[in-house]
């Protein structure tokens, strides 16, 4: 798998070439501004991009547009999105083109070498892979809009989750539930927030963003 | 014989100035010549005019100018001390020549601006008096300025009123200004200076409006100045009232005050009463005139200025005082949260990597747990460093600036918030962080607090002034005064000169409003 990295910090960029690389990743590039990463991300094509929010030039959000930019003219292209903190206002901008294969984590997550790499993967299959932080912060707000507000709370609990990005096995093993029972609340979900049968990966993407735009 | 004297008089003076100018030092340029003569130039038009009055009846009277040169170039001291008498000399020249006027008394050519003598027009009939009385009160006011002797019985007897006694004028004074105005005008108004006839009436009430319009304009803008000017022609007014009473028939005008000046039994004695009671008023008025203009705060806008200039220093010396303080407070927080959060997480990192390495060989996993130990630590020193910074400064409001880090707090508030921002490309970092912060920490009281189900976040930025306005629909009822919350977002406003305010009736809606300047005195929040 052909990764392009996007990091301005020479230590943080070593490491996480070395991580890549010691899991079998191929390191297409590793460039440290956001003009370099753009044109990185649009001529390698990689199967994911992995930047940080803040590079130089401005070393504001300088990343993040590069990552919009690059999926802009490359419909489609997985971004996974590292950062000192995160924001559900990134999110939904990452997410607003409906496309999946987005991921938006805190760069402490890369110490857990195991969760880190499948995110790599859920996002290069077009999934979508929201930080814990996020997420917990999606679950505390009491939402008015419809259809949103019509979710049980166990169906509310199984689309956070979902938005981590986390596959049906893996929600059941965490709320102590059978599969079945997973596939039950996610097709309840699906059917409350009114998304036509399609692809189950492209329905969970919506779901998300439905979740966010609330 | 007297004239040989006097020549034989002047060539020694001449000699004398001669002499002692080719001792004294020289100012260069003709600007520091100028500037040394000082105000004995007034010498020179002074005997200019003397020389012209005389004109063929004294045959001396061309010495004068040439005298005068000689005197304000060689010796500009002895000059400026001369120049008050020289005035003074012409003034009671042009009294005496009022009084004589009739009788071609030296046979005048020119008395000041205006043709005098036997056969000029009307003009200098009318204009000699009034020049007379100005020269008289110039003269006075020079024989103070240049300290000339006979000044000190002059300033003594100007002393005598110079101190009040008590209180100064009130501003009503300066309505004085228009009855004088008045008196003026019916007395030597336009009408008279340019002598003309009825038929052009019009242009005379024109100029009688335009005059009359500016002291009104004057009493309006400023009462002490009115005052000022009104004092200046009460005394004018006054001695001229004198002056009839002593030359009459020949002093010009048509009405001096209550009096029509051709009533000839009615002159004298009504210029002499009214005038006397004129220049008392004058005299009465002077020195708290001048009280009134020396001290500030006569004029109410100097003292609605001063008032305002006072209190705008106490709220900031307040404000500087608290800034200050909470600088300091929040200094001391971060140090704190720092010292015992991911300072001393990192000091177990450590140690537990340290008490690993040792293990390694012995007891590996042993070491491994030590490792992951060390791995949660670090990852939990970084959630409070995280935590900390977004305590100092947003990072999402650094990025993005005001109007964004506002969505991103709306987003993550456990209600629903809408936000209409409408504000310029970039707020000044530390007004946005102000902004920022008292806007979350009205947000987390409505959470707390109000029992809403709404919440609205207005944001704009109209005449240089930053509004953020928080409106919830929640029970209402909150006191900006009962909580620390809301003094501390004053507190940090205030660094700013911006204001909180809380509309809260019980049942809501609660409505908070937090305004803070760009465009304030300071220059570090000068612009938004």
């Amino acid at each position: 798998m052909r990764i392009v990295i996007g990091e301005d910090l020479y230590l943080l960029r070593d490491g996480l070439v070395r991580l890549l690389t010691a899991h079998g990743f191929e390191i297409a590039a590793a460039v440290g501004t956001a003009p370099e990463l753009l044109e990185a991300l649009t001529t390698e094509r990689p199967d994911v991009g992995i930047v940080d929010v803040r590079l130089p030039p401005t070393h504001t959000d300088d990343g993040l547009r590069a990552a919009i930019q690059a999926r802009k003219q490359v419909p489609g292209l997985p971004v996974l999105v590292l950062s000192q903190y995160v924001e559900q206002l990134y999110a939904r901008e990452l997410l607003a083109d409906q496309a999946g294969g987005v991921g938006y984590l805190l760069k402490d997550r890369v110490f857990n070498d195991e969760a880190f790499t499948a995110a790599i993967r859920s996002v290069a299959a077009g999934g979508t892979v929201l930080d814990p932080d996020v997420v917990q912060k999606l679950m505390v707000r009491r939402s008015r809009s419809e259809p949103v507000s019509r979710l049980t709370p166990r169906e509310r609990e199984v689309l956070g989750l979902m938005a981590e990005g986390r596959s049906n096995a893996a929600i059941a093993q965490r709320l102590f539930i059978t599969e079945k029972a997973v596939s039950k609340h996610a097709a309840g979900i699906f059917g409350k927030l009114d998304l036509a049968p399609s692809d189950d990966d492209n329905r969970r993407v919506l779901a998300v963003l439905a979740y966010l735009e609330t | 014989m007297g004239y040989v004297a006097l020549e034989l008089l002047l060539t020694g003076c001449i000699a004398f100035v001669l002499v002692r100018a080719k001792t004294s030092p020289r100012p260069a340029g003709l600007r520091g010549r100028i500037r040394a003569c000082g105000w004995g130039l007034v010498l020179l038009p002074a005997a200019v005019m003397g020389a012209a009055m005389a004109g063929g009846a004294r045959p001396l009277a061309a010495i004068e100018p040439v005298l005068a040169v000689i005197l304000v170039l060689g010796a500009p001291r002895l000059a400026a001390k001369l120049a008050p008498y020289a005035v003074l000399g012409l003034a009671l020249e042009g009294l005496i020549l009022a009084k004589n006027y009739h009788t071609g008394f030296f046979g005048q050519v020119l008395y000041g601006l205006v043709p005098a003598g036997y056969n000029s027009g009307a003009l200098g009939t009318r204009l000699v008096l009034p020049e007379a009385v100005l020269f008289f009160v110039f003269g006075v006011w020079l024989l103070l300025r240049v300290n000339a002797p006979g000044a000190r019985p002059v300033r003594a007897l100007i002393g005598r009123w110079r101190d009040p006694g008590r209180g100064g004028i009130t501003p009503v004074w300066g309505l004085l200004l228009l009855p004088v105005t008045a008196m003026a005008l019916l007395l030597l108004g336009p009408r008279y200076w340019f002598a003309m006839p009825k038929s052009e009436l019009s242009t005379i009430v024109l100029l009688d409006v335009v005059i009359a319009t500016a002291s009104l304009v004057l009493v309006f803008r400023s009462r002490v100045w009115a005052a000022i000017v009104a004092e200046a022609g009460l005394l004018v007014l006054g001695t001229y009232g004198l002056a009839i009473a002593e030359f009459w028939p020949s002093v010009p005008g048509f009405v001096y005050g209550l009096m029509p000046l051709d009533v000839t039994h009615h002159a004298s004695s009504g210029g002499a009463l009214q005038g006397t009671a004129l220049l008392g008023l004058g005299l009465w008025l002077a020195p708290r005139v001048m009280r009134e203009y020396l001290t500030p705060g006569a004029d109410p806008e100097l003292a609605a200025r001063a008032q305002r200039l006072t209190e705008r220093v106490q709220t900031l010396t307040q404000s500087r005082s608290s800034a200050v303080d909470t600088a300091a407070a929040e200094l001391r927080r971060i140090e704190r949260d720092l010292h015992d959060g991911a300072q001393a997480r990192m000091v177990a990192v450590g140690m537990s990597l340290q008490a690993a390495e040792r293990l390694f060989a012995s007891n590996p996993q042993a070491a491994l747990a030590l490792v992951a130990e060390a791995k949660e630590s670090s990852s939990r020193a970084l959630t409070e460093l995280r935590d900390l910074v977004r305590g100092i400064y947003p990072p999402v409001l650094a990025d993005r600036g005001l109007g964004d880090a506002i969505r991103a707090l709306a987003l993550d508030t456990p209600l629903p918030v809408t936000v209409d921002a409408d504000l310029p490309d970039r707020v000044e970092l530390p007004v946005a962080s102000a902004v920022y912060f008292s806007v979350a920490e009205a947000l987390a009281n409505v959470v707390k607090h109000a029992e809403a189900r709404l919440v609205h976040i207005d944001l704009s930025h109209r005449g240089g002034v930053l509004r953020a306005e928080v409106t919830d629909n929640g029970a209402g009822g909150a006191d900006a005064a009962g909580g620390t919350g809301l003094a501390g977002v004053e507190r940090r406003l205030a660094a700013f000169d911006g204001i909180l305010a809380v509309s809260s009736p019980p049942g809501g809606p609660t409505i908070v409003v937090i305004e803070v300047p760009c465009a304030s005195s300071s220059a570090k929040t000068s612009t938004c």
